[in-house]
């Protein structure tokens, strides 16, 4: 091969492997320190989750939580302890003020993400813990911001969990598993679990979601038998443990009649919108006129069934059944003139 | 946090605080109150009239009944394409008359002149006569069928369709007026995607403008129907030929909606996931259409934008195309070495390299795919037009060697290729992103590609080509 050419070849492979800021060292170099961002964010929420929970974090927890090693998760504490994020001390691993104001923006930023793919995304909530996991980590502060301000700087994520505020403050709502819970008081669902997933996605499936209100008809070793007044449901204790409820507050409704209720002809006052339903629909439909005290015919079905024609205000609206789902109606009987604002819940 | 609170900061503390305190739906105590209030001004100021009449109850009982529903629709479909066809064929042959008339004149003058023949040739045969053939092809059907659909929509028939159709939609992850955005593209998949701005959820929207490019266009009817009449109808007696012209053309038109369908729920289920949401749709009441309203709507808006896009498109295809056809090398004019080049692609999806290269220079516009395939297997030096029946039988199966399998396959190519230029710019403008837009230009081409690269294999494996 003649000489310059082949010195070109060189220069230009050097150049790709070591240009600053583009080269493949410059990019490897990035990577791996956005990894180790990324495991020391994650270590860190470990750690707060444990503290949340009154719990302590320990080597071992650790480990399992990040599947590391054990000498990988020793390693890992000792660079946080150089940072000066946490402490190790005899009862187990605790955070720093500044390692918890790192643990907090990003939870906060993890519970945002979630409320946005569920309420503006519309991704099914079994999937959206994932995808929060994996936008938790590219944050910054003014993005973040807007995405709350967008969002109404919404209190909690759609598993119920309180979002952070941008000064670190957490509301800590009560709530005790669904488990202690005694038999036929009405109980109102105020968190769920998200993690493991594979309960997670059985208690989705079921349907059941944050501000639904059950009782507990039954309490067998083998299963729970709940009903929402409607549907009735069975779960393992194994997944009802990871369902956490809080008294029903006085002026709840436990049966709750729904929009899908009412036959063709039919005429009912709306009640209220499901509180489970956030964002997009929901101010969509409070902007078609669905607010509490108005009267809906139910007036005509579409040629498959599926969506059904309203009458609300004078205007005919269509509305698929999930969303006519969500639309509470009062019964017929206490069909009063138009309730005051302060009747929700 | 060492530094003292500014004054900011117990701000945004009391900010925090006084939020905490808000009832959980604040905002729907808003919507309500601002409701309360345009009602009681309703109240005072609108004074109702009369009640709302039977027949119009009655009149959408009838549209949406599980019996007559989908009947009533196709007809009205069918009804508007027919239409839409014939109505166009006498404008369509005037306007094209008339501009190359002015063509052969202006090219005489020239002559007359003195130009060199090139000049004459690039100018009037090149880029003037992609245009006329653009024009003439495109704006008949256009303003025929862009009123038609104006017109359905001012009555309040179109609301109605798609929330019969919504059901369907639904099952796919998509958008009832997605069937409306659909209906749009058979006039121009261009005026299609611009259409998808009714559907208020970007992913719903998204899956909308990625597909419109399944249902065919005014610009590819003419390819099919031509294939449709030299194959189809050539094998069944005289009586029946129209029919089963006809019939083949609904065919490729169902397949697209098949398809639109099936991606559609591919793409929700992949790379749009979400469920299928916040559909609303109101249902306006029946009324008179303005006509004037159509006119103008249908005419300016929708007509005459998607026209001024196209023509900017076929100018500089029609001096490709051109120049493809008479600079020569090697004594063979340059598109053959192009469309030699390709047979071998064109062959594995069961057409031919001709073809390729005809879609090829046709991005910016679907209406001259015909005329510049029939340039080069006639070996002329531009666009031509279709020639009588019989010799246009034996040019293609005599000559070129088409089988039913390259009209099948084109038929499903016409259907499924890449989107024109317009559509592809189109699409740019309403979403802004260089990903959807090579989504939606590729997307359909991988498709066409893939399908006919089955049909051509299955067709060649199982002996009948």
């Amino acid at each position: 091969m003649n000489y310059p050419v082949f010195l070109a070849l060189i220069l230009a492979l050097v150049a790709a492997v070591a240009w600053p800021r583009f080269g493949l060292l410059a990019l490897w170099q990035r990577l791996r320190a956005n990894r180790r961002r990324i495991r020391t964010e994650d270590a860190l929420k470990h750690l707060h989750a444990c503290a949340w929970r009154g719990q302590s974090a320990t080597l071992q927890s650790l480990a399992g939580a990040l599947h590391l090693t054990l000498a990988g998760a020793v390693r890992l504490v000792g660079e946080l302890e150089a940072q000066g994020l946490l402490r190790a001390a005899e009862d187990g691993l605790h955070l720093t003020p500044d390692g918890e104001q790192i643990a907090v923006a990003v939870i906060r930023a993890h519970r945002l993400w979630e409320r946005y793919l569920v309420d503006e995304a519309r991704m099914p909530l079994a999937e959206v813990h994932h995808e929060a996991e994996r936008r938790e980590h590219s944050r910054s502060a003014e993005a973040l911001g807007a995405l709350d301000a967008a969002l109404g700087h919404p209190a909690a994520d759609p598993h119920g969990d309180p979002i952070p505020t941008v000064t670190g403050r957490i509301e800590r709502v009560e709530s005790r598993p669904l488990t202690d819970w005694p038999l036929d008081a009405p109980a109102r669902i105020v968190h769920l679990e998200d993690e493991p997933a594979a309960l997670f996605a059985q208690i989705a499936a079921e349907g059941l979601r944050p501000g639904q209100t059950l009782r507990v008809l039954e309490s067998a070793p083998q299963r729970l038998t709940l009903s929402d007044g409607r549907k009735t449901f069975a779960l393992a204790p194994l997944v009802a443990a990871n369902i956490f409820v809080a008294p029903e507050p006085a002026n709840g409704h436990p049966a709750d009649r729904r929009l899908t209720a009412l036959k063709q002809g039919e005429r009912a006052l709306v009640r209220a919108l499901d509180d489970g339903l956030q964002g997009f629909t929901r101010r969509r439909l409070l902007d078609l006129g669905l607010t509490p005290g108005v009267p809906v015919t139910a007036e005509l079905p579409s040629l498959f069934g599926d969506p059904v024609a309203y009458r609300v205000r004078g205007t005919l609206i269509a509305l698929r059944r999930d969303q006519a789902e969500q639309v509470l109606i009062a019964e017929p009987a206490s069909a009063a003139p138009a309730p005051s604002p302060s009747a929700q819940e | 946090m060492t530094t003292p609170p500014t004054q900011a900061d117990t701000l945004l503390a009391r900010a925090d605080a006084l939020r905490q305190a808000l009832p959980e739906n604040f905002r729907d105590q808003l919507v309500q109150a601002l409701y309360t209030e345009a009602e009681s001004v309703a109240r005072r100021a609108v004074r109702a009239e009369g009640q709302r009449t039977d027949w119009d109850s009655r009149l959408d009982r009838l549209v949406t009944s599980p019996l007559f529903g989908l009947p009533i629709m196709l007809l009205i479909l069918a009804v508007v394409f027919w239409l839409t066809i014939t109505g166009a064929n006498v404008p369509s042959a005037l306007l094209a008359d008339g501009l190359f008339w002015f063509e052969d004149q202006a090219a005489a003058l020239f002559t007359a002149l003195g130009a060199p023949w090139w000049l004459t040739g690039f100018v009037w045969h090149g880029v003037w006569r992609s245009l006329a053939w653009v024009v003439s092809v495109m704006l008949p059907p256009m303003a025929i069928f862009f009123p038609c659909f104006t017109f359905l929509e001012d009555l309040g028939y179109l609301p109605r369709v798609a929330f019969n159709l919504d059901w369907l939609f639904k099952q796919a992850g998509a958008h009832g007026k997605q069937s409306l955005t659909m209906t749009m593209g058979f006039g121009c998949n261009a005026a299609g995607v611009i259409a998808t701005r009714v559907i208020d959820s970007p992913r719903e929207r998204l899956i909308a403008i990625l597909t419109n490019n399944f249902v065919p266009c005014n610009g590819r009817f003419p390819t099919l129907i031509m294939l449709a009449t030299v194959f189809v109808a050539a094998a069944f007696p005289p009586a029946l030929a129209s029919v089963a012209a006809a019939g083949s053309v609904v065919m490729v038109v169902l397949i697209g909606v098949l398809f639109t369908l099936v991606i559609s729920a591919l793409l929700s289920r992949t790379l749009l996931r979400g469920e299928a949401s916040a559909f609303s749709l109101e249902l306006p009441p029946f009324r008179r259409p303005d006509v004037k309203r159509i006119l103008y709507t249908s005419l300016i808006d929708r007509t005459i934008f998607v026209l001024w896009r196209a023509i900017q498109t076929a100018a500089p295809a029609g001096a490709v195309i051109w120049l493809l056809a008479n600079l020569t090398l090697g004594g063979r004019a340059l598109a053959w070495h192009v469309a030699d080049f390709l047979n071998p692609l064109g062959w594995a999806i069961g057409l031919d390299g001709v073809i390729l290269l005809a879609y090829i220079i046709a991005i910016p516009a679907n209406e001259i795919v015909v005329p510049t395939m029939l340039m080069v297997y006639m070996g002329v030096g531009m666009m031509t037009d279709t020639p009588g029946l019989t010799e246009l039988r034996t040019l293609l199966i005599g000559q070129h060697g088409w089988t039913m399998l390259t009209a099948v396959n084109l038929m499903l190519f016409a259907l499924l290729h890449n989107p024109c230029a317009t559509t592809i710019l189109t699409m740019w403008k309403e979403t802004h992103s260089l990903k959807w837009t090579t989504l939606g230009a590729l997307g359909p081409l991988a498709i066409a590609f893939l399908v006919c690269f089955i049909t051509a294999s299955l067709a060649r494996l199982l002996g009948w080509a």
